[in-house]
């Protein structure tokens, strides 16, 4: 489905790079996420102080508090994966948020950008389960019983490829659904109040998806933190 | 946030997922027994062998979640 009007193609469209950027919006809105990002983290790092201010204290309560959740879920080890999983979260909670800016794109409603932050999450959860095991973490592939392993090891790779396509189809069609919907309800029923219920609603996709997204890839991690079952 | 939640929000997650997953990895053993069927030219052998592993790899995930499930 064509977007009927994206901001920074036309910004593109000044340097001549029209065709380019209104065939990639996920790509050059990918970059207005991050570049919210860091602007916002250097608002809130730039005079950090012992009593905390307004912003400060926003940041402090929503990174601390998910700190300790994401500890609970884990255990202690889990602490030095936490610095991946709240960049993913904040992310995809800023991607998801941009679809309800008019002219904005969310870089969530594309497959490309959900695929990769689904393979950096599972992967990232391998690598910690190499480092806490070392040779051993195979075990978590090889299931119970020596003699099945044959039959247990492609299951377990499917069921592995399966967590990655979760994430990716999770989020990519939520975005997208909303997307959707609201053109549709733009087209047919007149221009300003029409798709505004569906917005509403998309408040609460953004938050509950970004959240999800999150959870799920604390858990992975948990998985291949704990024992072999 | 108290540790007890956290515990629940785990498991909310975990069976959650759970349907989804069961779909998926049907779907994924289907497709890689197709691929492989094109590759070695054995045209329907590998594509059942692929559909009856992912659907044991579905069901798999069913049964472990059982097992979890008795815990309550």
């Amino acid at each position: 489905m064509e977007h009927p009007y994206l901001f920074l193609t036309s910004v593109f469209g000044l340097f001549g790079l029209e065709e380019w950027a209104a065939h990639h919006p996920h790509v050059t809105y990918m970059w207005l996420a991050m570049i919210i990002l860091v602007v916002f983290g250097w608002l809130a790092g730039k005079s950090v102080s012992l009593v905390p201010k307004t912003a400060q204290n926003v940041f402090e309560v929503l990174i601390s508090g998910l700190e300790e959740f994401v500890v609970s879920i884990t255990g202690e080890e889990g602490r030095k994966s936490y610095p991946l999983l709240i960049t993913i979260f904040l992310f995809v909670l800023v991607g998801n948020l941009m679809g309800l800016v008019p002219t904005l794109y969310p870089p969530t409603a594309s497959v490309n950008t959900t695929m990769a932050l689904a393979l950096i999450a599972v992967g990232w959860s391998h690598v910690i389960g190499v480092w806490h095991h070392g040779f051993k973490y195979i075990k978590h592939f090889l299931g119970p019983v020596p003699l099945m392993i044959p039959l247990f090891f492609p299951i377990e790779l499917i069921a592995h490829t399966a967590r990655v396509l979760s994430l990716t189809f999770r989020l990519f069609g939520n975005m997208m659904g909303h997307e959707l919907v609201v053109i549709i309800l733009l087209m047919l029923g007149g221009m300003f109040l029409a798709p505004l219920p569906v917005m509403a609603m998309g408040v609460f996709v953004a938050l509950v998806q970004a959240f999800v997204f999150f959870l799920l890839s604390t858990m992975y991690i948990a998985g291949a933190i704990e024992e072999a079952h | 946030m108290k540790k007890e939640t956290g515990k629940n929000m785990r498991e909310l997650g975990y069976f959650a997922s759970l349907g989804i997953s069961v779909a998926l990895s049907i779907f994924i053993g289907l497709g890689l027994g197709l691929w492989l069927d094109k590759k070695f030219e054995t045209d329907p052998v590998l594509m059942f062998v692929g559909l009856a592993l992912g659907i044991v790899a579905g069901f798999s995930n069913i049964i472990r979640a059982g097992k979890k499930g008795k815990n309550y």
